[in-house]
């Protein structure tokens, strides 16, 4: 399969004033104002596949968004080269765009005072969508989002959830190539999000839209994506598939136990414990040690009355911190 | 081409139309405001006429300028200050048109449905008032031709000079310090705030070849005949020529400014 975003060596620096701290000092920044640069990207370099579910995936600041608004043609970075579908994306902005749809999940592109179907109509006229392919594209994104009862409504009355779907199906209507979506699942509940998780599969699937996101919602990741770029203060750490990541760190789990009676201490041979209040613990494997279910039970049932424990795997965010040591970033 | 930014025009009209508690408070206002400058100005003029303008002519140029109001105020559009300090401005640029374009029809229609919903009224109850205080028809036929042509003419150019506070607002960032620097100049020089005819000949000399008086001014001066037919014809031609000039000098700088925008944040 070919590529269909091709980051070359980009770099983008931001100039911002510089403020100190101190008496006097905003009387001072008033007058010589000090700026200082800051290297948001420093030469990253990254290939998408065209039909790839991508994960863009940092911690906050890391310049996720910055790299975003790159690729989608908001900001002019400072050197190297981007190629989106044969396009530079800042130059020529009106002809890239139209094969491009972006979600930002903390703004919102709809017009907040009309019915949605009206602003869906206004994005037919401005993306110059044919009437039929309109109504076919109206039809699928209906079934799959269940938007029916929602067109009616002036955005302004339809929770977040409801907006949430009413915003990728608009950003779906000219059937874009390729699909951004900025943290997408924000401050959505569960049955929202799957059904979000769910529909931008199916549009990967019967389009072959190719879809980068990003978010800090592990299970996002997981259920979506095949490939995932790591970025950390501007650098790329990672990019290839999130189960040799996963793999690499699934060994240490995290056990939380509901002891039978009061314990004054916890104190297992090849875990560490993390947490001990009366009744409950918290503990974690060694990297010395591996994990297996029958043996654990057996070891702590031992010494301990349990009556119950689960064991999850770690997060996203102490894979990332320990991704981080290991980068020493 | 047009006929997305007519669709945002229409969005915006529509989306203007649902805020009826706004337009009956500004007519109120604005009936309130236009019987309290017919009468201070009537009190300052000593004699019947000022610069060869008499009290009815004055009466009915107050009236026009409020029921009008709305489209000679200098508003950037509803959401542009917000989207621009708040960085929603994103999705103007992820959007197969131009950007100027787009904020200029939205304003337009924002304009025009907030004039709509309010002149009527106004111009009503301007009618029906006792002599002295009340609305005079137009001159002729012609002469109404001409203000009709003049308002099409004033709404464009109020929005026009409305964009280089946009402008404004993308450099400092401050919407209100923005609209403050662009509509206290404006006001000042489009007659909204002391009606041309009642200013110096000397200094209408210099004001009626400026932009600004194309807002308010000549419009209503064609109405009440104060501005001739074939002085008004030459009038409007500067005035259509001013605006080419603004809208592509405006559109000048905020495609500088939108360059080197930096929006931040998630």
């Amino acid at each position: 399969m070919a590529s269909i975003i091709d980051f070359t060596g980009i770099c983008k620096n931001f100039k911002v004033p510089e403020r100190n701290t101190g008496r006097f000092s905003m009387f001072k920044n008033f007058f010589m104002r000090k700026h200082k640069i800051i290297n948001a990207l420093k030469n990253v370099t990254f290939s998408i596949e065209e039909g790839d579910i991508v994960g863009y995936i940092g911690p906050n600041g890391a310049g996720k968004s910055t790299t975003i608004k790159i690729m989608s043609g908001i900001l002019t970075p400072s050197s190297g080269t981007c190629i989106i579908d044969g396009l530079v994306p800042w130059q020529n902005r009106k002809n890239f765009v139209k094969n491009i749809g972006v979600v930002f999940g903390q703004r919102s592109q709809l017009w907040w005072d009309v019915p949605v179907i009206d602003s869906f109509e206004l994005l037919k006229d401005i993306y110059k969508i044919p009437n039929e392919q309109f109504k076919e594209t109206l039809e699928i994104l209906n079934k799959s989002l269940n938007l029916s009862e929602l067109l009616g409504r002036p955005l302004r009355q339809l929770s977040l959830g409801q907006k949430m779907k009413c915003e990728l199906a608009g950003s779906l209507l000219h059937r874009p190539k390729i699909l951004f979506l900025d943290e997408p699942t924000i401050g959505l509940d569960a049955v929202t999000k799957l059904a979000v998780r769910d529909f931008i599969k199916y549009i990967n699937q019967t389009w072959h839209t190719t879809i980068i996101l990003t978010t800090h919602d592990m299970s996002d990741i997981e259920a979506l994506t095949n490939k995932i770029i790591l970025i950390g203060k501007g650098q790329i750490l990672y990019q290839g598939s999130f189960d040799n990541i996963k793999n690499k760190y699934s060994s240490i789990k995290t056990i939380e136990i509901e002891f039978a009676k009061e314990y004054d201490s916890i104190e297992l041979e090849g875990y560490e414990t993390i947490e001990h209040n009366k009744k409950f613990a918290t503990l974690k494997n060694l990297p010395t040690t591996e994990f297996h279910t029958k043996n654990f039970v057996n070891q702590i049932s031992e010494k301990y009355e349990i009556v119950d424990f689960q064991v999850t795997s770690l997060g996203v965010d102490e894979i990332l911190a320990k991704l981080y040591k290991e980068y020493k970033l | 081409m047009g006929k997305s930014y007519f669709g945002i025009f229409k969005m915006e009209f529509k989306g203007e139309l649902q805020y009826r508690a706004k337009a009956i408070s500004g007519i109120a206002t604005q009936f309130f405001w236009g019987l309290l400058q017919i009468y201070l100005y009537s009190a300052f003029m000593k004699s019947d006429t000022i610069n060869g303008l008499t009290i009815a002519q004055m009466t009915s140029y107050i009236w026009l300028g409020q029921a009008f109001f709305a489209m000679r105020y200098i508003v950037m559009g509803k959401r542009i200050g917000t989207e621009i300090t708040n960085g929603n401005v994103c999705y103007k640029f992820v959007r197969p048109i131009n950007i100027y374009n787009q904020w200029y029809a939205e304003g337009i229609g924002q304009k025009l449905a907030s004039t709509l919903l309010r002149f009527l009224p106004i111009i009503i109850i301007a009618v029906l008032l006792p002599e002295n205080l009340n609305l005079h028809a137009p001159t002729s036929f012609v002469a109404f031709v001409l203000f009709f042509l003049g308002l099409i003419l004033g709404l464009l150019m109020s929005h026009a000079i409305s964009m280089f506070a946009v402008f404004l607002t993308f450099k400092t960032l401050s919407e209100k310090g923005s609209i403050g620097i662009v509509s206290s100049i404006s006001n000042l020089l489009s007659g909204l705030i002391i009606p041309l005819p009642l200013l110096p000949e000397s200094i209408q000399n210099v004001l009626n070849y400026l932009p600004f008086r194309f807002i308010s001014d000549l419009p209503f001066r064609l109405y009440i005949g104060n501005v001739g037919i074939n002085e008004g014809l030459i009038y409007l031609a500067i005035g259509f020529a001013w605006l080419i000039v603004l809208i592509l000098l405006g559109k000048f700088l905020i495609n500088t400014a939108l360059k080197k925008a930096v929006i931040q944040g998630g």
